[in-house]
């Protein structure tokens, strides 16, 4: 996989942020303040306009420029914990402009190491956790049964969605959702939806790159 | 001196924090960084926090204080952003508490470790006398009421200003105390509370010692007399209240 499929994974998260800056803030006005959607939005429109500024060269610096523009765009937890995952990526991303699925797979799995190091959570707590988690369970899965990494990628944005999915009946322990407590059981949580839509970004990046 | 980096999620509400501190801060104030909001809005950028600190530099020593949940997250990836060195504590004390506590305390020439440790006990003076403290948090401001040496110098005063020993005369003993080369504590003799040690804020609020009330101050050191004498003159005097009382 290469830079310019990274690239165009990233620009294309930001459209399908702008098509679903709505449907997210409306999750998090349900059990958050209602700003998920906008936040993220405002980050990965920030995130193209520094691609389209100034090109990233590697990969280590495609990842941090990502992660740094999330830190400080995005607000709040979710601009903490997506720039530590891309920062976090980018320490464990090889050297120059291309990366193997195992080393692919490898840097995503150290960056939600590290995002939950940073935010504590576990999963089921009602978290993007509990997206990332499967998703990194079906693409290990997946490439350990040989498939490639468009299709490992697929599986793992499916297993996101369903993992995103499945916090509607949870209880929030983090974040603000949780002075909701029993209140927060019934709607999903936007951090994993936000998750989930970056997944399928990515595989479908994948996949556009095959055809 | 020990400096401040302030972590809200709204602007506003970090300056009128430290505002309201500022008005217990009666030496040279610390110098204080205000990080919040992202991008105009609500939040908290990890970047704008690193910055903070990195303009703190200079200082002794930075302590961080937060509001609500995620200030916390944006500040510990702060700690791995920042260029500088100078050593960093985040507070998990309450937000205006330990903003006012932390800074009287650091206007009085405290270190890393006790205005850390003041922003962070700094929600005891909001418990009712008595109640026990959460699992876990200091109680060393209240010192142990037989200590192991008899103070150098001690006197009985009896608290005439109408509020007892509240914020604004507390932060004036902390000031005086911290003029001496000598330990001072007091104790509400009336009501048994204390000692607690005149270094800390909330250590005297936590003493709840209210109009009328007997205070003993005690004092250990080379200059023990002079300190009890100049916390009495304070005492005696009302703390400045008096005349507005009747005003």
């Amino acid at each position: 996989m290469t830079l310019g499929v990274l690239e165009r994974w990233v620009r294309d998260s930001a459209a399908r942020l702008d098509a679903e800056a709505e449907r997210l803030t409306a999750l998090d006005s349900a059990i958050g303040d209602a700003d998920h959607g906008t936040n993220m939005h405002r980050g990965f429109t920030a995130i193209v306009a520094k691609l389209d500024a100034a090109q990233p060269q590697t990969l280590a610096e495609f990842f941090k420029a990502v992660g740094m523009t999330l830190v400080s765009k995005v607000g709040g937890a979710s601009g903490s914990l997506y720039g530590t995952l891309f920062l976090d990526m980018g320490k464990n991303a090889p050297d120059g402009t291309s990366m193997s699925a195992a080393e692919w797979a490898h840097a995503l799995s150290a960056g939600v190491a590290a995002v939950v190091a940073r935010g504590h959570a576990q999963p089921g707590d009602k978290t993007m956790i509990d997206a990332f988690g499967p998703a990194l369970e079906a693409l290990d899965s997946a490439l350990a049964a040989g498939a490639t990494l468009a299709e490992a990628a697929a599986a793992a944005a499916t297993a996101a969605e369903r993992g995103s999915a499945d916090t509607e009946p949870l209880v929030a322990r983090k974040g603000r959702a949780s002075y909701l407590g029993e209140r927060s059981v019934g709607h999903i949580d936007p951090g994993s939806a936000s998750t989930a839509l970056l997944l399928r970004a990515f595989a479908d990046a994948l996949a556009g790159e095959a055809t | 001196m020990i400096g401040f980096v302030i972590v809200s999620h709204s602007e506003p509400l970090a300056h009128a924090a430290v505002d309201l501190a500022m008005q217990m801060v009666h030496d040279e104030a610390p110098p204080v960084r205000v990080a919040s909001g992202a991008d105009g809005g609500f939040g908290t950028d990890a970047a704008a926090i690193a910055d903070a600190v990195d303009a703190l530099a200079d200082s002794d020593g930075v302590v961080i204080i937060t509001d609500l949940g995620s200030a916390v997250i944006s500040s510990e990836l702060a700690l791995e952003l920042r260029t500088s060195t100078v050593p960093v504590r985040i507070s998990d004390g309450p937000f205006v508490e330990g903003i006012t506590a932390g800074m009287v305390r650091a206007a009085t020439g405290g270190s890393l470790d006790d205005v850390a440790h003041e922003a962070a006990a700094a929600l005891a003076a909001k418990r009712p006398q008595g109640s026990p403290a959460s699992p876990g948090a200091p109680t060393s401001d209240v010192l142990a009421p037989d200590g192991a040496s008899t103070p150098d110098a001690s006197i009985d005063a009896v608290l005439r200003n109408p509020m007892g020993l509240h914020s604004r005369p507390a932060s004036l003993v902390v000031k005086a105390a911290g003029g001496f080369d000598a330990d001072v504590a007091i104790a509400d003799v009336t009501t048994g509370a204390g000692p607690a040690s005149a270094a800390s804020l909330i250590g005297l609020l936590t003493l709840g010692a209210s109009e009328g009330d007997i205070v003993r101050i005690t004092a250990t050191g080379a200059e023990a007399a002079a300190a009890v004498d100049a916390i009495r003159r304070l005492v005696d005097d009302g703390f400045g209240e008096l005349a507005a009382a009747s005003a």
